[in-house]
């Protein structure tokens, strides 16, 4: 059962950080600010997209210092563009710092991706090429940001739509040298291995197996629109049976790892997303029952 | 940092493909991307790779479509009035122009339109209907810039009661003046009611938009109302500003005296002033 802020309790962690296995939680919505801020609804913790929250004085912050004072908020944000070309933005790092300290975010984290170059920004998660060159310098960059950052930087792998030529790695062991090499935390998103697969005509299990989930603290789970020819992460329906399974998959062999529940778009009532993640607590229980 | 060649290469030739506002097709001939990858004109599936069911444009289409689409998304929700006014379509080229000519150069999302109402202004059809949504854009524009503004704590009536001639009032941040060429504010209402309002002649209106609380507000003002409200912003003493608000006029130092206290009555409602 989903716990409420309450009774949480942090269970131990099975990460090299030692970060908690916050239980289960959604992404923090607008549309629900007032039900949350007026039910408080049994919910272990919420995730927030970081620049929602950055250089907005109104509404929104209002509602999340209120909301923070009561679940443990994790930042995650979009548009760091670890993988960019471009000079690192280190006044976006100190609004990223400050709002963790004001939230007190358990952690916060991007993707591996890139978000634009040449000082632009197109607002999306474009991919890296996965080369030797890409890799070392992602490693030097997400080194940079977690040594000013003062914690891990915790990664998510994108859902992707091509592949680069120039590609000479998976992309799958491309995350898990990052990981190991940058010394980096991951957020594993299920549903995006899944696309990305779709995507590429690779083996969602095989790719899993590569990822050394010592370095996973946190896994998403998420709908997604499958047009035949390809899927796209959008963020706006159920989880699909074969993600669910994918998950059992990474919690039979990691553990609990604190589980997030995306739903960005055609955004539902709060009590169907409270319905949908309560769906993973039958693989969290199974692993429970297992160890009694 | 300055990252190697290749890398740095694939990031700005993509980046000059799935940002051409024609799409990945154009987007692979346009002369930025063949600057950087000249043989990907011709043979895109050199630098990405197709998949069993999708060519390599069509990977690359993803992206540009994606590009799109989520920055219009973005300014139809903050142009609400404007799309209603031109239309889905016409609204949504507008925005895809607009997107092509300033593409963001943030990491957030909100400054993203930022210039939008001028770039409507330069670049819409001089019609009475293109001047009325440049208006009813820079009235949604000041929503969303009050809507992010930092909060402030209204005075109390006690504060109040002790202003004299000469204080400077505070205003509140989060308020936002507009001298528009229609009367963009009483149309934006009709098309909140539900109503379909022909389009107005040229009429000059003076409209402030401000936060209450997480309240959102917008009011049309009196123009004497409008100059003591714009003297009180620049800094000037309650007496300077009343009489700018004058500004010599016949009749109006009688209308400003006999209505001074009820606009007082209204900012002080809607929090204008601050601590």
């Amino acid at each position: 059962m989903t716990q409420n802020y309450e009774s949480y309790d942090p269970a131990p962690a099975g990460n090299r950080w030692g970060l908690p296995d916050l239980g289960l939680g959604v992404g923090l919505r607008t549309q629900h600010f007032r039900h949350i801020t007026s039910k408080w609804p049994a919910m272990d913790w919420f995730e927030i997209v970081s620049e929602n929250f950055i250089d907005t004085g109104g509404r929104p912050m209002h509602f999340l210092d209120q909301i923070a004072e009561r679940y443990p908020i994790v930042m995650h944000g979009v548009s760091l563009s670890v993988g960019s070309t471009d000079p690192i933005d280190f006044g976006f790092l100190d609004k990223l710092k400050a709002l963790a300290a004001r939230t007190k975010a358990r952690w916060l984290g991007d993707h591996v991706c890139w978000t634009g170059v040449n000082g632009l920004n197109g607002h999306d998660l474009f991919p890296v090429p996965y080369t030797e060159e890409g890799l070392r310098h992602m490693i030097s960059r997400v080194r940079i940001i977690q040594d000013y950052l003062e914690r891990p930087l915790v990664l998510e792998n994108p859902s992707t739509y091509l592949t680069f030529a120039a590609s000479s790695m998976p992309e799958e062991e491309f995350i898990a040298r990052l990981a190991v090499e940058a010394n980096c935390a991951l957020l594993l998103d299920v549903n995006n291995v899944y696309v990305t697969c779709r995507n590429h005509d690779l083996d969602p299990v095989a790719y899993l197996d590569a990822i050394p989930l010592e370095h996973v603290v946190q896994i998403h789970l998420a709908g997604h629109s499958d047009n035949g020819t390809h899927c796209i992460d959008t963020h706006d329906g159920r989880v699909i049976d074969a993600v669910w399974d994918l998950y059992g998959r990474v919690i039979a062999r990691a553990g609990g790892r604190a589980t997030l529940l995306e739903w960005d778009a055609n955004i539902p009532k709060f009590s169907v997303l409270q319905q949908e993640v309560r769906k993973a607590s039958r693989f969290r229980s199974g692993l429970r029952e297992a160890a009694a | 940092m300055r990252a190697a060649g290749r890398l740095e290469t694939l990031e700005r030739w993509m980046q000059a493909v799935v940002m051409h506002p024609q799409g990945a097709e154009a987007g692979l001939r346009s002369q930025s991307a063949r600057r950087l990858v000249p043989a990907a004109a011709r043979h895109p599936s050199a630098v990405v790779l197709p998949s069993k069911q999708l060519s390599s444009v069509e990977r690359l289409e993803i992206y540009a479509h994606m590009y799109f689409a989520r920055l219009v998304e973005v300014m139809e929700a903050e142009y609400p009035s404007v799309r209603q006014l031109l239309g889905p379509a016409a609204f949504a080229a507008a925005c895809r122009r607009f997107v092509a000519k300033h593409p963001s150069r943030s990491r957030l999302l909100n400054g993203l339109s930022a210039g939008f109402p001028d770039y409507l202004a330069r670049t819409l059809p001089r019609t009475n209907r293109s001047g009325l949504a440049v208006d009813i854009a820079r009235i949604e524009r000041a929503m969303e810039d009050v809507f992010d503004a930092p909060a402030a704590e209204p005075m109390t009536a006690a504060e109040f009661a002790a202003v004299g001639e000469g204080t400077r009032l505070r205003v509140n941040p989060a308020l936002v003046l507009l001298e528009l060429r229609y009367p963009a504010n009483a149309y934006m209402n009709a098309l909140r009611r539900g109503e379909r309002p022909r389009t107005p002649r040229p009429r000059a209106t003076q409209v402030i938009v401000f936060r209450r609380g997480f309240q959102v507000l917008r009011r049309e003002q009196e123009p004497e109302q409008f100059r003591l409200l714009r003297a009180l912003v620049a800094g000037k003493s309650l007496a300077v500003a009343v009489r700018a608000s004058i500004g010599g006029r016949a009749g109006s130092a009688d209308r400003v005296g006999r209505r001074l206290g009820r606009w007082f009555e209204e900012w002080a409602g809607g929090h204008l002033f601050v601590k």
